[in-house]
């Protein structure tokens, strides 16, 4: 009995060792337990051999392990494949089962894990980007809005700024809300005009058609299968193509309520009469004008309206405070306009011309701030920019390319980040597909402001920006008049 | 096999040099002459017996008879070869210099060895 149990044993031994003394330690056994009789003497017995068991196996395969260790290297060094034999024995058909088996199993298991993980993950991550959409309907709205009009229609900004509710689509977005469930037949006709748009439209074709490849093989793959609304299909597709393309602007947008059918660039005549009445009634959303204490200039603009209508507005406001020893942009309310109007006042700061950098895309010739502008005596004083999250579009490009040219200080919080440089697609009524066409090269970074939005040089609250940006147009002038006392 | 450290020489090993310096023995009888020459104190089990006995094959200290020697074929008998031998004094010696330190350093109670 005591025989059987030890020879079972006998078998925790490495192969190679069990075959050489095997025999030996059961005869050694069987010689012990001739020898000692009685209770005591074997229970003496069974706990030395469990002691030696508990000690000599892990030793034995420790050895077996490190006498291999340094012979790897000379098998390797030849660089021919190399099998290393730990057994002598070739394994035995019952072992080689029981492995096929288990191999069988856990390739089984992870598959069936894959699965299921790998759904839930998808499903979670577009849950987790949704609440941006639904939470705070304003900002997509926006984006459909200006997005929409294209060239940067400072309508919108316009009317949003003079706190009118003039943009139906922003006043009925809280819609969006409401999750509206989308059927197989509708999504796979906003993929296939989402990869017909980036094949036909973007500006570099390859990449382009490369993209529009992504989205119909993640379509066949079942991957949208997991975005069961508009907004997540958005998001989702939004993804695809970005992570195709690596570029921030390419947008799928989602809208509850119905787009207009016709995303006209520019102004009906009817909608040019009610943006001019509105201007003349908002003074060109040109809050305040004034020259503060210590000299200095402030103006706060709400948007930036189109030269066509504001233009000898703005140029009178500017010229108002071209006497001053430092200038204050309060763009903390300013959502954004018309790009020729951020180039046209940002003329003002620059002794030439230099690069004005538009992510929209406009012509070389307007590429190039008009520099000098006769008369003005601003091109040499200290410029502060209050900026807020509210401060979007036009405002972050003023912002971004005085920052990026080190001709302002900005004071307040990071802007919104809308750069939306996309040119509108409408898919249906629901869909569309933000596409730049043209390329635009960023003298600066690779990337705008698009999303991240401008960081200011003095974060402070908003509400803190004007005293703040005062303190240090007042410690410019003081180290001023230091600097030229000394001299 | 491989080649196992006997630097420094393990107990075990050493006692089955010392248990084959008089005669050869087969794996119970070192196993016996150790538990005797120890007074009892160490009683080698089976795994610990043949893997220290494969080591001491390894490196030449001890040896494996012929079978022919009549009795049990399943019972191999070792010798204690030259070098096994001169290993074995060495490390007595060392024992006994490290023994000399401990009496000066007056470890023992009272005076004996």
């Amino acid at each position: 009995m005591s025989e059987k149990i030890y020879a079972l044993l006998l078998r925790l031994y490495p192969a190679q060792f069990r075959k050489r003394y095997g025999e030996e330690a059961l005869q050694l056994l069987r010689d012990r337990l001739r020898d000692e009789a009685g209770f005591p003497a074997r229970l003496r017995l069974w706990l030395d051999m469990v002691a030696d068991l508990a000690i000599s196996v892990p030793r034995e395969h420790r050895a077996l392990r490190s006498a291999l260790a340094p012979a790897a290297p000379a098998l390797r060094a030849d660089g021919m494949p190399s099998f290393r034999v730990l057994e002598e024995e070739p394994p035995r058909p019952a072992t080689l089962m029981v492995a096929g088996l288990l191999s069988a199993a856990g390739l089984v298991a992870f598959f069936v894990l894959i699965n299921i993980a790998g759904a839930r993950f998808v499903s979670r991550a577009a849950q987790q980007q949704a609440p941006p959409a639904t939470t705070a309907p304003a900002r997509p709205a926006a984006l459909t809005a200006e997005a929409t009009s294209g060239g940067g229609n400072p309508a919108d900004a316009a009317t949003a700024a003079a706190g009118k509710p003039g943009n139906p689509r922003a006043g009925s977005s809280d819609q969006s809300v409401s999750i509206a469930a989308l059927d197989p037949a509708e999504r796979h006709r906003v993929v296939t005009a989402v990869a017909d748009d980036l094949s036909q439209f973007y500006f570099d074709r390859e990449k382009g058609q490369q993209a529009a490849g992504v989205v119909l093989r993640q379509e066949r793959l079942g991957a949208d299968r997991a975005a069961t609304t508009g907004s997540l299909l958005a998001t989702l597709l939004t993804g695809q193509i970005r992570g195709a393309t690596d570029d921030l602007h390419l947008i799928v947008e989602y809208s509850a309520p119905a787009l207009p059918k016709q995303p006209g660039t520019a102004l009906s005549p009817d909608g040019l009469a009610r943006y001019r009445a509105l201007m003349h009634e908002t003074h060109c959303t040109i809050e305040k004008v004034a020259v503060l204490p210590g000299n200095v200039g402030y103006i706060k603009l709400n948007s930036f309206p189109e030269p066509a209508v504001c233009e000898p507005q703005i140029r009178q406001a500017m010229g108002s405070i071209d006497n001053t020893a430092a200038v204050i942009f309060d763009l903390r309310d300013n959502r954004g306009g018309d790009p020729a109007m951020t180039a046209l006042i940002a003329a003002y700061l620059f002794p030439k011309p230099v690069y004005w950098y538009n992510p929209r895309g406009a012509t070389a010739a307007e590429s190039w701030l008009s520099s000098p502008v006769s008369g003005s005596r601003l091109t040499n004083k200290p410029v502060y920019i209050l900026t807020s999250v509210l401060t979007l579009s036009g405002a972050e490009q003023f912002s971004y390319d005085l920052k990026m040219l080190h001709r302002a200080t900005l004071v307040g919080e990071t802007t919104g980040g809308a750069a939306h440089a996309g040119v509108f697609h409408r898919i249906d009524d629901h869909f569309g597909i933000g596409i730049p066409e043209v390329r635009v090269v960023n003298p600066y970074s690779r990337h705008d402001w698009e999303v991240v939005g401008v960081t200011p040089d003095v974060r402070v609250q908003p509400a803190q920006a004007l005293v703040t940006a005062q303190r240090l147009a007042q410690a410019a002038r003081n180290g001023a008049h230091t600097a030229s006392a000394q001299r | 096999m491989p080649k196992r450290k006997l630097d420094p020489l393990p107990s075990a090993a050493f006692q089955i040099l010392l248990s084959l310096a008089d005669e050869d023995r087969h794996g119970y009888g070192i196993m016996r002459k150790v538990e005797e020459q120890s007074g009892g104190r160490v009683r080698l089990g089976p795994g610990t017996l043949y893997s220290s006995v494969q080591t001491l094959l390894d490196e030449k200290l001890i040896e494996e008879l012929d079978p022919s020697a009549g009795d049990d074929s399943r019972r191999r008998t070792y010798r204690l070869t030259a070098s096994g031998r001169r290993l074995a004094r060495s490390e007595a010696e060392r024992l006994a210099d490290l023994l000399r330190i401990a009496r000066a350093r007056r470890i023992f109670r009272g005076d004996y060895v």
